[in-house]
C-alpha cells in the first residue's frame, strides 16, 4: 500500500509500505494493506511506517489519518523524522 | 575635455549601479529556488485537507459549524488581510498588491460595510499609515521563510471573532505565485469556509462509505480550523515566493537598462574623444602650416 506523511511544510514520507502504527486520538491504531476506508483524528505521538527494508518514526502532532483505495494519507500539523 | 571627464564619471557610476542589481538579481534568484520549492512542498498537505473536507462537506453543516456559516445577505462586517512584502526594489509587486487591498476595500465599503483592515509587510503598512486609515491588525516580522505559526498568530483571532459573529467574513489578499513571472494580485475568501472542489466520483464513494473515528463532528471540529489556518500559510508562502520573483524580473531589467546606458554613454564618450583627437590635429597641422607661411 501507499503511505504518504504529510505536514504543512512538506511531504516527509511518501513511499510503498507493509504497515503502519499511527497515534489516533484514543489510542494507536495498526494499518496493513487492504485496510477498509479509515478516517480517524490523530493524537500526538510516535508514528511508525513499516517499509520492505527498514521501520521509520515520526513524530506527529494533530490532525488525521485517511485510508481510502490502499492509500494511506497521514496529515499532520506537526510532523518530524525521528 | 570637460566633457569627456563628465562622461566618463557617469559610465563610471552606471557599471557600479549594475554591479549592485546584477548581484541582487542573482540573490534573489537563488531565494526564488528555494521559495518555490517550498510552494511545491505544501501542496499535497493543501490538496489532502481539500479531499477529506470535500468528502465530509454536508450543506446543512453550516447549522453546527461557525466557521461555514454563511451570513445571508451582503456582509456588515469584512477583515480584509492584506499580504505585502517588507522590502521593496521588486518592481510593482508592492504597488499592484496595494491597489487590490485598497480596490477590495472600497468595494465592499460601497456596499455598506465596515473594513477593518489587517496588513502584513513594512510596504502595505506604510503606504495605509500615509493615507490616514485606521489598520486594525500589522505584523513586519513575517519574512522569506513564513512558517504554520505565523498563520496560526494573524488567523486565528480572526476565526476567533468570526465564530462569535463579530465578523461575517475574512478575506487575503495576497499575491498568489502563478509563475517567477506571473503573480497576479487575488483575493482569497478565507471565512466563512466555502466547499472546496470535489474529487472524482468514485474515491468520493470510497471515502464516503468509510469508518469515521470519532465521529464527523468531531473530525470537522479538528480539520476547519486546520484547512483555515493552512489557507494562511499559503497566501503567506505564495506571496514570499512571489516576492522573489518580481525582484529579480525588476533586477534583470534594472541590469540591462544600465547596459544599454553604458554602451549608450560609450558611443557618446568615443565620439566626444574622437572629435577632440581630430581638433588638436587639426590645431597642429594649422599651426605648422602657418609657420611655413
Amino acid at each position: 500500500m501507499r503511505v504518504t506523511v504529510i505536514s504543512p511544510e512538506h511531504a516527509v514520507f511518501d513511499g510503498e509500505a507493509e504497515a503502519v502504527v499511527a497515534p489516533a486520538y484514543d489510542g494507536e491504531v495498526g494499518i496493513l494493506p487492504r485496510h477498509a476506508p479509515f478516517l480517524t483524528l490523530l493524537g500526538s505521538g510516535r508514528l511508525t511506517v513499516r517499509t520492505a527494508g527498514e521501520t521509520k518514526a515520526f513524530g506527529v502532532e494533530g490532525g488525521f489519518l485517511q485510508v481510502v483505495n490502499d492509500v494511506v494519507r497521514v496529515v499532520a500539523e506537526r510532523a518530524d523524522v525521528e | 575635455m570637460a566633457k569627456t571627464r563628465e562622461l566618463r564619471r557617469r559610465i563610471r557610476s552606471i557599471e557600479k549601479t549594475r554591479q549592485i542589481t546584477k548581484t541582487m538579481e542573482m540573490v534573489a534568484t537563488s531565494r526564488l529556488k528555494r521559495a518555490q520549492d517550498r510552494v511545491v512542498a505544501a501542496r499535497p498537505y493543501a490538496q489532502a485537507l481539500a479531499d477529506v473536507l470535500g468528502d465530509l462537506y454536508e450543506p446543512s453543516l453550516g447549522e453546527r459549524f461557525p466557521l461555514l456559516r454563511a451570513v445571508p445577505g451582503p456582509p456588515r462586517r469584512v477583515a480584509v488581510l492584506g499580504i505585502t512584502s517588507n522590502r521593496g526594489l521588486c518592481g510593482a509587486f508592492n504597488a499592484n498588491l496595494i491597489r487590490e487591498i485598497q480596490s477590495r476595500a472600497l468595494a465592499l465599503e460601497a456596499g455598506g460595510c465596515h473594513v477593518e483592515l489587517h496588513l502584513v509587510g513594512r510596504k502595505g503598512i506604510g503606504f495605509f499609515r500615509f493615507l490616514g486609515r485606521e489598520i486594525t491588525g500589522q505584523r513586519q516580522d513575517i519574512g522569506d521563510r513564513p512558517t504554520l505559526a505565523h498563520a496560526t498568530e494573524l488567523v486565528t483571532p480572526l476565526m476567533t471573532r468570526f465564530a462569535a459573529g463579530e465578523l461575517d467574513a475574512v478575506e487575503v489578499v495576497f499575491a498568489k505565485f502563478v509563475s517567477p513571472l506571473s503573480t497576479p494580485p487575488t483575493v482569497l475568501p478565507v471565512l466563512p469556509i466555502r466547499r472546496p472542489a470535489d474529487r472524482t466520483g468514485r474515491e468520493r464513494n470510497a471515502a464516503a462509505n468509510a469508518i469515521i473515528r470519532p465521529s464527523v463532528d468531531e473530525l470537522l471540529a479538528t480539520i476547519l480550523p486546520q484547512y483555515v489556518r493552512n489557507q494562511m500559510f499559503r497566501a503567506l508562502v505564495e506571496t514570499a515566493a512571489a516576492e522573489q520573483g518580481a525582484r529579480r524580473t525588476a533586477m534583470k531589467n534594472a541590469t540591462d537598462s544600465a547596459g544599454e546606458m553604458i554602451d549608450t554613454l560609450r558611443r557618446t564618450f568615443n565620439r566626444a574623444r574622437q572629435a577632440q583627437i581630430t581638433q588638436e590635429i587639426a590645431e597642429i597641422v594649422g599651426g605648422s602650416e602657418a609657420l611655413r607661411g
